[in-house]
């Protein structure tokens, strides 16, 4: 069942140029997408739309096959959403900003909020001003979640975290999932706990979807070639070859970014190109999204290849 | 049951991968024998704080490679003489045999000896199974 659907989504602020210049994707139930993308990329811009905060000027969203705009009190009552800059009332204690909740959403689980405050180890009777950032979080994290929410949203949910927090703040999320089970879209510019995290990759790029695949077949199909002395090679040249999907210039060597395996590239390089001095390996998350947006990313047609299939 | 895993994200083997490899190796030094109960795969997701789905995946390729059985129900085994297809093999074993061969290259080691070294390993991890077999009581 699709959870949610964005279909040419378009938004720009001002007369400024579109953040989101026509953005598709769509969400299965249960999975956990990953939304990527430099800072000022759109990530808010589009969770807030999911959450009909903000409209799309042009296509359409749909959640839960509704309208988050004109079937607003529906579509919130059942998102699950926490901000990037999430404030809750520092005046009131823990037990009050859950109470408050709780009155709001017909659907809180008392259970599931008691066992979720005992596993964080949250305190009932401080007021919120007084907690850790990682306990705010904590705390925030709870009241979208006790209502059973069917998505999850979450901006930048490890944001401003210690090292320590955000661990805990991972592992309280794996707990969520093995209790609550639920379909999550998050945000987030950590690509060590993306990798933790999710199934699925969407990156976006120029308010365009550059990537949306599996994060395992994304890990499994694409490499990294470095050619060594890469100022002979034409890049155009390169970036045409079959399966190559972006190139970057790094300290005189070329690095470029195959969807293929790392013995195929650099056969395929030996082969059409002559390059001689060629290292080919698999690449984790983080340095793909580097090579990917710190370099030059062909447009148009090869887009649509990392379409999952 | 807690197993023997440690896993990195951003390794160059996706983290569903680095679990099949680690409880490949715990069975092959003995460190997991057949008939051993492998954690639910919620408890070792929160174990090695990876989603669920991960260890899922990871679970369900080890009994495609037919290493563990599931008993419904009832949790998730090691296996009797699992082994691998060639194809298999040869996929797993690539990459360690090319970076052996790099070393041995780099040092000067002839042939030979890396043959002769990978035998002493074979018999080193041989008694390492047996020793823990007849730790079993």
């Amino acid at each position: 069942m699709k959870i949610a659907e964005f279909n040419d989504v378009h938004r720009a602020y001002g007369r400024g140029k579109d953040v989101l210049a026509g953005v598709d994707f769509s969400l299965e139930a249960g999975q956990i997408v990953a939304l990527l993308g430099k800072n000022g990329a759109g990530k808010t811009t589009l969770l807030r739309i999911a959450m009909g905060l903000l409209e799309t000027q042009r296509g359409s969203v749909r959640i839960f096959g509704l309208d988050p705009r004109k079937d607003a009190v529906e579509v919130k009552r059942r998102i699950g959403y926490v901000a990037e800059d999430q404030i809750l009332p520092g005046f009131l204690r823990v037990s009050e900003v859950l109470e408050l909740h709780r009155s709001l959403f017909p659907t809180w689980d008392d259970e599931l909020a008691r066992r979720l405050a005992e596993r964080f180890d949250l305190p009932a009777r401080p007021k919120v001003k007084t907690l850790s950032k990682g306990q705010a979080r904590q705390v925030a994290l709870l009241c979208a979640v006790a209502p059973r929410p069917e998505l999850l949203i979450l901006d930048e949910p490890a944001g401003g975290l210690d090292p320590a927090a955000r661990r805990e703040f991972l592992e309280t999320s794996i707990r969520l999932l093995n209790e609550a089970g639920t379909t999550i879209l998050f945000s987030s510019h950590y690509m060590s706990d993306v990798e933790r995290m999710a199934d699925r990759v969407v990156m976006i790029h120029d308010g365009r979807v550059l990537i949306d695949n599996e994060l395992d077949a994304l890990r499994e199909s694409y490499s990294l070639a470095l050619l060594n002395g890469g100022a002979h090679v034409d890049q155009e040249k390169l970036l045409a070859l079959d399966g190559c999907f972006a190139v970057r210039e790094r300290a005189g060597s070329l690095h470029a970014i195959f969807q293929l395996d790392p013995q195929e590239s650099e056969a395929v390089l030996e082969r059409e190109l002559g390059a001689v001095d060629v290292r080919a390996t698999r690449i984790a998350l983080e340095e793909m999204f580097i090579e990917l947006l710190g370099g030059t990313v062909p447009s148009g047609g090869k887009r649509g290849e990392v379409r999952p299939s | 049951m807690s197993l023997p895993i440690h896993v990195l994200p951003s390794a160059e083997l996706p983290i569903y991968r680095q679990i099949v490899g680690q409880v490949l190796d715990a069975v092959a030094c003995g460190r997991l024998r057949p008939g051993h109960r492998l954690p639910s795969h919620r408890e070792l997701a929160e174990e090695l704080v990876v989603s669920p789905h991960t260890v899922e995946k990871a679970y369900d390729e080890l009994k495609r490679q037919g290493l563990v059985r599931a008993r419904p129900g009832n949790g998730t085994y090691v296996e009797d003489g699992a082994a691998l297809e060639p194809a298999a093999q040869h996929e797993r074993l690539y990459a360690p045999a090319r970076s052996l061969a790099a070393e041995a290259h780099v040092v000067g080691a002839p042939l030979g000896r890396v043959r002769k070294l990978l035998s002493e390993v074979d018999a080193e991890l041989r008694s390492e199974r047996h020793r823990r077999k007849g730790g079993r009581s």
